[in-house]
């Protein structure tokens, strides 16, 4: 991963006969060298993008000074409990989504914390990092790791019983669908594989980097773009459920 | 009004108010998740026993979605399909919930936009 080895695939690449052009080595030089920094790229600069079409998209909420909102202001939305009597914890959390689909939610927030702090604190990544740059975050010890990921495993595995088994899910479900959770899944059970050096290591290892970069790029492009767009479209842009003011609109 | 009706669509005009609204309409509908986490929100679903053509999500994607999805190349037979969803299944009372604040009733009420310009909508006189 380091500057002059992203040098030595390129010149590898000129020198290379077109008949050794996919080997192996050729192909794990691609994907550890070049491949992880253009895929960063991509994922950075598209995510940037299309953050800046989708706020280009809304504009400044406006409020007509002339209508006197005093009356109306007194109370919260229906949606955000007006109008009803003061509730308890419990009844409030009994009408959200977590009251309503407790395990879904669960189920997701460990996935997508998972998602998150796996690749960044693992320990394998991090010496890579630390060769390529300098430094790098803490890395959790390899056990936590491994228990992260299998806790991932299982909760991707949770989502794809309930999109094949689910009829509410199987209404709205096509098979892009289950390409991004593939796409999501990838590089983690294929890290994993690679750990146990369960099959030929130098293939999963290759699959591992090719999978991780294929998500990276898939991020600003597919729906997992959703990371950005709900803090724009939970937070910022007003709706019926907008946290906070909001201060946009379409 | 049965004149109207019969007439053939003016997938002109379907393309034009689609493209009127096309940011929203296109961001709501790729970064739709396919969760379901909205199903039940909506009343119509709870009381139709978890019909899964009463869930929200199914409705906005079975109805502008699809008219999307043909780039508003819909024809009679379609729209009337689309008026299922747009009208029987969902009385636009704009308590849906989405995780990530899509607003699915104004897609509905899109669809019925586009549904209406076409002379297409519920009659209660037949
Ligand atoms: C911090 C940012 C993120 C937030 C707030 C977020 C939020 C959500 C929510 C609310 C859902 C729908 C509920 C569910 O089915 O669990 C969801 C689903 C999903 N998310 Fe995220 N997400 C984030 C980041 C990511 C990232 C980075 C990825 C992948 C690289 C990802 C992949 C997925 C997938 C594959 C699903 C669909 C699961 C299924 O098939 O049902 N998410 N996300
Ligand atoms: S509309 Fe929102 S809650 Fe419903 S399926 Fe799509 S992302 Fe999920
Ligand atoms: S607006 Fe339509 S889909 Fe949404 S909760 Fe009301 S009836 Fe259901």
């Amino acid at each position: 991963m380091h500057c002059c080895e992203t040098g030595n695939a390129l010149t590898m690449v000129a020198h290379m006969e077109l008949s050794n052009l996919f080997t192996a080595d050729f192909i794990y030089n691609l994907a550890r060298g070049p491949l992880v920094w253009i895929s960063i790229l991509i994922c950075i600069i598209g995510s940037i993008a299309r953050t800046v079409q989708l706020l280009s998209y809304t504009r400044i909420k406006t409020i007509d000074p002339n209508i006197d909102f005093s009356s109306i202001r007194k109370k919260p939305p229906a949606a955000k409990g007006g109008g009803l009597p003061e509730p308890g914890l419990f009844a409030v959390l009994k009408g959200t989504i977590l009251g309503v689909s407790p395990v879904t939610i669960l189920v997701s927030l460990c996935f997508h914390i998972c998602l998150i702090i796996i690749p960044f604190f693992l320990l394998a990544h991090n010496l890579l990092i630390d060769d390529a740059i300098g430094f790098s975050l803490f890395s959790f010890s390899e056990r936590f790791s491994d228990f992260l990921t299998i806790i991932f495993l299982a909760c991707a595995a949770f989502f794809l019983f309930r999109r094949i088994f689910l009829a509410r899910m199987r209404a709205i479900s096509t098979f892009y669908d289950y390409v991004v959770l593939f796409i999501t899944v990838a590089p983690f059970l294929t890290g994993f594989l690679a750990y146990y050096q369960i099959f030929n290591y130098k293939i999963v290892i290759i699959l591992h980097m090719l999978a991780g970069e294929l998500m990276l790029v898939a991020i600003p492009f597919t729906k997992i773009f959703h990371m950005f767009f709900f803090f724009i479209g939970r937070f910022m842009i007003v709706n019926q459920h907008t946290m906070g003011k909001g201060s946009r609109t379409w | 009004m049965t004149e109207q009706k019969s007439a053939a669509v003016d997938t002109a005009e379907v393309k034009r108010m689609l493209d009127k609204h096309k940011a929203k309409m296109k961001m709501s509908l790729s970064l739709c998740a396919h969760c379901s986490l909205c199903a039940e929100s909506c009343f119509l679903f709870n009381a139709r026993n978890k019909d899964p053509k009463y869930m929200p999500s199914y409705k906005f994607i079975n109805s502008i979605g699809k008219i999307y999805k043909k780039k508003g190349k819909v024809d009679k037979a379609m729209l009337e399909e689309i008026s299922v969803n747009a009208w029987k299944r969902c009385v636009l009372c704009t308590r849906c919930y989405c995780p990530f604040g899509i607003d699915i009733p104004d897609m509905i009420a899109l669809a019925r936009s586009i549904c209406r310009s076409q002379g297409v909508f519920p009659q209660y006189d037949e």
